[in-house]
């Protein structure tokens, strides 16, 4: 039996797209009840419902309020939202659980980047004294850290190619993913530059969608699922917000998160990675301690479709489903959050 | 988009004596944003624009929603276009406020005005943020009878009208007049309030 009761028994996400007709609660709507329909269970049998979203993606003050009417707020619930990935909602939610005293939780995380300009949006997220007045977008803000992953001799441009192609061929079996096919190394590094060292398929598409998740704990997850993901352990840290006052070549956030979740090395059948940009996986991998055998991001990951606000949350719900559908035993989660690897968490997954 | 200055330093600043202008740094910030509307609202705005309200009527509740969200709320369904009705352009008052405008930055009115719901006659939801005329201030009461005032259809625009929430149907409907009728009991409205 592993480290938690808590388990991951319903989960379902809308496909990510590029522009989505639908508003976000529109999105989430079908979204939430799919996962609650998964879990079969009553919606009113949730003792408590975190959302993540982030209303500058839309513009619309208090967007997150409408959010909550995919869960069916009236008569009132219990529920909490976070303005951070759907993941650090299911953070929020699992840790409720733990306390005990009720069974089942639902967390949901959502976001149209369609209507913003990301690369205006973003820059406003950096501090407010040196970086956000020069309007540092990420792509930007990658590419340093890409330079510093070159000159550090730590990874190659090639590298980078091998991650967008492998994301690309895996998305192929994702039905909810954006980017996908057969693209290999060498064409893509005859790309030219977008932010040198980076290729714009080094960034990830801009995305529109919606993702939820239903944790039951103990012999109510048993009951309601023949093989639950147990979640063995969830932490997150959090490194300074200025890029330029640490390592960015690495992540101890990440490491630590790992260990405090409970990884210890140990095998892993399915490794989910929110490697936003290409270089960000060789990071990743790195802080993880990861063999060169590990299969990452089967789903093809955020580089083949990166809803923020639900990409994360996206990682989890892939790594779970291979566990629920019995391919995979062990199974490890990562979500970010800030300026480059700035915040970190960690699920660690695990069937019986 | 940002424009930052930061005040530069007085020459000749004595250390340990920092002028507090020096501590003022200015960001100012816009941002860009384009949207469709859904489909449902922009069904709601070329019916709108045409003279006439439709909402969609929750297929498990029942409810009538104007505009329409494209789900009900409270049951926690889509809806579609299957699910479209017309609602008339008469209703009932169900609140209001009369402000007083102050002159804060933006505020064009100078005169107090009329802020009302307004629960179409077959809606469940009322229309908030309109304006009330034909009869005084002073007389304005919860369960008034109104009906719309259509702006002339070459004046008609879907201006007010977003995905947010926010706006109304003020680029089409200028306002609701009182119709003189009885007012309508308490029954009628008080579930529908906001």
């Amino acid at each position: 039996m592993p480290g938690s009761d808590i388990a991951i028994i319903g989960y379902a996400q809308s496909p990510s797209v590029r522009d989505a007709d639908q508003s976000e609660v529109q999105l989430l709507v079908p979204t939430v009840s799919a996962a609650i329909e998964m879990a079969g269970i009553d919606r009113r049998e949730i003792g408590f419902t975190c959302a993540g979203s982030c209303d500058y993606l839309t513009g619309g003050p208090f967007a997150f309020v409408s959010n909550l009417e995919a869960a069916g707020a009236w008569p009132p619930i219990s529920e909490s939202h976070v303005e951070a990935d759907g993941a650090w909602a299911m953070y929020e939610a699992w840790m409720r659980l733990l306390e005990g005293d009720i069974d089942i939780a639902l967390a949901f995380g959502s976001g149209k980047s369609s209507p913003s300009n990301p690369a205006e949006v973003w820059a406003q997220q950096l501090d407010p004294y040196y970086l956000a007045p020069l309007g540092v977008d990420p792509a930007s803000l990658a590419a340093i850290q890409a330079r510093a992953l070159l000159d550090a001799g730590k990874a190659s441009e090639r590298d980078f190619a091998e991650v967008v192609s492998r994301s690309r061929r895996n998305a192929k079996g994702n039905p909810n993913a954006q980017l996908r096919g057969d693209v290999d190394a060498e064409s893509l590094l005859a790309e030219p530059y977008f932010r040198a060292p980076l290729r714009k398929h080094d960034l990830p598409p801009i995305s529109d969608a919606a993702v939820a998740v239903v944790m039951a704990r103990g012999d109510r997850a048993r009951q309601l699922c023949s093989r639950p993901a147990w979640i063995r352990g969830m932490d997150h840290r959090i490194e300074p917000h200025q890029p330029g006052m640490r390592d960015i070549t690495s992540s101890a956030s990440t490491t630590l998160a790992a260990r405090k979740a409970g990884f210890d090395g140990g095998p892993l059948d399915v490794v989910e990675l929110c490697s936003t940009f290409s270089p960000q996986e060789v990071i990743l991998r790195e802080a993880l301690g990861l063999d060169a055998g590990t299969d990452i991001n089967p789903s093809g990951g955020p580089l083949a479709a990166n809803p923020i606000m639900a990409v994360g949350l996206i990682r989890i719900v892939e790594a779970a489903s291979r566990i629920v559908e019995g391919t995979a035993r062990t199974a490890l989660a990562h979500a970010t959050s800030g300026p480059l690897l700035q915040q970190n968490l960690v699920c660690l997954l695990e069937g019986e | 988009m940002s424009d930052s200055k930061v005040a530069a330093p007085e020459s000749g600043a004595q250390e340990g004596a920092t002028p507090k202008e020096n501590l003022v740094m200015e960001h100012l910030v816009s941002l860009t944003y384009r949207e469709r509307l859904t489909p449902n609202l922009n069904r709601f705005v070329d019916k709108l624009l045409d003279g006439q309200i439709v909402g969609h009527k929750c297929p498990s509740c029942g409810r009538v929603y104007v505009p329409s969200k494209g789900y009900c709320p409270l049951c926690v369904v889509a809806t579609s276009e299957a699910d479209e009705v017309e609602v008339v352009d008469t209703g009932t008052v169900t609140g209001f406020t009369i402000i007083t405008p102050v002159a804060y930055y933006g505020q064009k009115a100078t005169d107090p005005f009329v802020y009302a719901s307004v629960l179409l006659d077959g809606a469940d939801t009322p229309l908030n943020g309109q304006d009330i005329v034909g009869i005084p201030h002073e007389q304005l009461r919860m369960g008034l009878r109104v009906k719309a005032v259509w702006k002339p259809k070459e004046e008609r625009s879907a201006e007010g009208i977003s995905n947010r929430g926010w706006g109304g149907i003020g680029s089409v409907v200028s306002a609701f007049e009182a119709t003189g009728e009885p007012d309508a009991s308490e029954e009628v409205y008080k579930e529908h309030i906001f």
